[in-house]
């Protein structure tokens, strides 16, 4: 399945390019935008809040984001408290740490992903999944 | 998203004379209706996705690169601060050798200074007790040994206030 929209809040301009490369290559979807903090991310979020803007389909958020107000996580849980509502949100990061994940999990996060050098196969399994978290059938899971 | 007859006969011609094939999502979207312009749309995936690999292979290099220059920056910041911590620490030690080195010296001074004024003051002492024990005019010399006791004593406590100046001066130089 072809996900309309993505966003994605990253401090990290290259892995843009290569998570941009990878979801094309995969036919993940059509749109992507990125950001590089969080409060950029806000931003939109108030813009689909007051309709200037459709809202993504889904969301990726890195863990830690550099030069933002706030983290990956609470990003996640503020996008799912004030915004949020229908959006598949996840964390994508090179953390594997146990308690950021459960903490992930408790802020709304509905995946895990983590980044690597080889992520196509793991963006892969994500897409496989993707209808599952749009319809909140299938749990949390890490993708690893 | 289906094109019209011309538009697809325009890209067609397009790719035909220049090479030129579109790319990026909107080859997903629309849907071929005829065998030729699926064949031109299969190209142009092809030729996206190549270019996309490639994209994406040097993307992934410049990544390690950067981790790698950053790992670099951090020895290299390292590095710079042992430099600095032991440029410190030989600068400490140079200090205090030169400070070992100038108390040497001055010892040495007073010691050689201490050991003339107490030689001639044991001399003339001695040549003036030895005058009197011989009941020998010693008017003159009695002058002369008070005269030079007067400039011995003043000596040594030149040399005394000199070594306390050096002293305090040395002291203060280190609490600035």
């Amino acid at each position: 399945m072809l996900i309309d929209s993505i966003l994605l809040v990253d401090d990290e301009s290259l892995f843009h390019l290569v998570f941009e490369d990878a979801c094309n290559l995969l036919d993940i979807t059509l749109q992507l935008m990125t950001v590089t903090s969080t409060d950029e991310a806000e931003k939109l979020c108030q813009k689909w809040l007051n309709n200037d803007m459709k809202k993504p389909d889904c969301v990726f958020v890195d863990l830690n984001i550099i030069g933002s107000s706030v983290d990956g996580i609470e990003l996640v849980r503020r996008i799912n408290v004030n915004y949020g509502n229908g959006v598949v949100i996840g964390i994508i990061s090179s953390s594997t740490d146990k308690k950021e994940i459960s903490k992930a999990t408790a802020a709304g996060a509905q995946f895990w992903i983590v980044k690597s050098d080889d992520i196509e196969p793991r963006l892969m399994k994500f897409k496989e999944d993707y209808e599952g978290y749009k319809n909140k059938t299938i749990p949390f899971k890490v993708y690893s | 998203m289906i094109l019209n007859e011309e538009t697809k006969q325009s890209l067609l011609d397009l790719a035909r004379n220049k090479g030129v094939y579109l790319e990026g999502n909107i080859l997903k979207v629309i849907v071929p209706d005829d065998p030729q312009f699926s064949r031109y749309l299969e190209e142009a995936r092809t030729r996206d996705a190549s270019m996309r690999r490639k994209r994406l292979e040097i993307t992934r290099q410049v990544q390690t690169q950067n981790l790698d220059l950053h790992e670099a920056h951090k020895k290299l910041e390292q590095a710079l601060l042992e430099a600095e911590n032991a440029k410190s620490a030989v600068e400490q030690d140079l200090s205090i050798l030169q400070k070992k080195t100038q108390f040497r010296l001055m010892h040495r001074i007073v010691n050689l200074s201490l050991a003339v004024v107490a030689s001639v003051g044991f001399i003339s002492t001695a040549v003036y007790i030895f005058a009197l024990s011989r009941n020998v005019d010693v008017e003159h010399i009695g002058t002369t040994w008070a005269s030079l006791t007067g400039i011995l004593l003043t000596n040594s406590f030149s040399i005394l206030g000199t070594i306390m100046g050096v002293k305090y001066a040395s002291e203060r130089a280190d609490k600035d």
